[in-house]
């Protein structure tokens, strides 16, 4: 990390671009100086990165609300001077608008999945299933649900993290189930050795197992938009946080029966449990 | 309900209109004063450069502070507004697009009294506009005397 990084803890670079130095130019470098100038590369792209995705999740999403805003003005304000196809166009506006507010904030969430400092501690994983189940029926109300969660799974995460993971595994297991009359879901889990196996079952559409290689690469969708198929970023992001929480996600599913989704996540129990 | 102004700082003049569009829904009949930078929220507050003897007595009823401005950002003018006694008190509450933990520990260190984040959804602004205006106008018992 060089000087000017060092003291560089708000988003902005008042020191402008470093030029790229390619670490292995430089034949007669050793091997120490070589590895120390790829640190020094890595730290810098990473601020990179972390600018950028800064800026995208929050200079873009400031135009973003003018456009739902003035378009939402429009169609209370001015709705019956517009005929049908007009009212129609509006609702696009408002409904892409809404659209990419949520692929900004799972951009987001996905570069986050993999640069923001991590505190782990115990953390009892049952809470925030039950916190995150809480919320999608609150953006939901009225849609019956039968979800079931193992109380008292103790793990060891970053709870911010964490959360994010349980609520894109969860949010998943919700858009499945679109089609069914009761959103029906199941979280039970079991010790093994030092890890802790978590298992995400939904009773919704499930999805072509020869696509199961690609269920955690970013942009992949298993379902059209008509399904409940959204960005195709949210099991990206699960799976990059069970990474980064020395864990493992695996997905078994079968069309028309649903999908477990299994997250592997180091034991809260036993240990000191700091 | 007083009918203090409140002071807006905001630098994106879509924001202004559309926080000005929720206060008028809510029937929140406050006047609405608009600064666009941090430097310009502090002259106000402090009756001090083009608002010196300009007639506007006493403290708004609320500040709402967006973080990210040209010249002085939002965590300077907060920090300035809890240093100055006067307007030590000032409920102040932080409206942005930012919901970075880095961002929110920052202002409530700086004795933010409260830290919304800005929701994309039009419906969702007004309410959170709308539920501010109530909390901090209405339902909210001032300091005697001011600030």
């Amino acid at each position: 990390m060089t000087q000017q990084d060092a003291h560089g803890a708000a988003p902005a670079s008042a020191t402008g671009p470093v030029p790229l130095r390619s670490a292995h130019v430089d034949a007669h470098a050793g091997p120490e100086e070589r590895l120390r100038r790829c640190e020094a590369e890595l730290a810098r792209i990473q601020k990179d990165q972390e600018l950028l995705s800064y800026g995208i999740a929050h200079d873009l999403r400031a135009p973003l609300r003018a456009i739902d805003g003035f378009a939402a003005m429009l169609e209370s304000g001015y709705g019956e001077v517009l005929d049908g196809a007009g009212r129609e166009h509006l609702a696009r506006i408002r409904s892409a608008a809404a659209r990419m507010g949520s692929l900004i904030d799972a951009l987001r969430a996905l570069s986050q999945a993999s640069l923001a400092p991590l505190r782990i501690d115990r953390v009892d994983a049952s809470l925030l299933f039950d916190w995150s189940l809480m919320e999608l029926g609150d953006a939901e109300p009225g849609r019956p649900v039968d979800a079931r969660v193992q109380p008292g799974i103790q793990v060891r995460a970053d709870e911010r993290q964490l959360k994010e993971l349980v609520d894109r595994v969860l949010h998943n297991a919700w858009k499945f189930s679109a089609g069914r009359d009761v959103v029906r879901i199941e979280v039970e889990a079991e010790e093994a050795g030092d890890t802790v196996r978590i298992r995400v079952r939904d009773h919704g559409s499930g999805f072509d197992p020869r696509h199961a290689a690609l269920a955690f690469e970013p942009f992949q969708r298993m379902h059209g938009p008509e399904a409940g198929g959204g960005h195709g970023l949210g099991l990206a992001i699960a799976w990059r946080i069970a990474t980064r929480l020395d864990g493992h996600l695996a997905v078994d599913t079968v069309p028309g029966e649903g999908t477990v989704l299994h997250i592997e996540l180091p034991s809260g129990d036993g240990g000191d449990g700091a | 309900m007083n009918t203090r102004p409140i002071l807006l700082v905001e630098d994106n003049p879509d924001d202004v209109e559309l926080t000005r569009i929720a206060f008028a829904e809510a029937k929140i009949a406050n006047p609405l004063h608009v600064v666009g930078n941090g430097e310009e929220a502090l002259d106000y507050l402090f009756e001090r450069g083009r608002y010196a003897g300009d007639g506007h007595t006493g403290q708004p009823a609320l500040v709402l502070l967006d973080l990210n401005m040209p010249r002085m950002d939002g965590r300077e003018v907060l920090q300035a507004i809890r240093a100055a006694p006067d307007t030590r008190s000032l409920p102040v509450v932080v409206m942005t697009t930012s919901t970075e933990p880095f961002d929110v520990d920052a202002c409530y260190s700086l004795g933010a009294n409260s830290y919304i984040r800005k929701p994309v959804d039009f419906e969702q602004f007004m309410s959170a506009v709308k539920q501010v205006g109530m909390y901090w106008l209405v339902l909210n018992q001032p300091r005697p005397g001011g600030p």
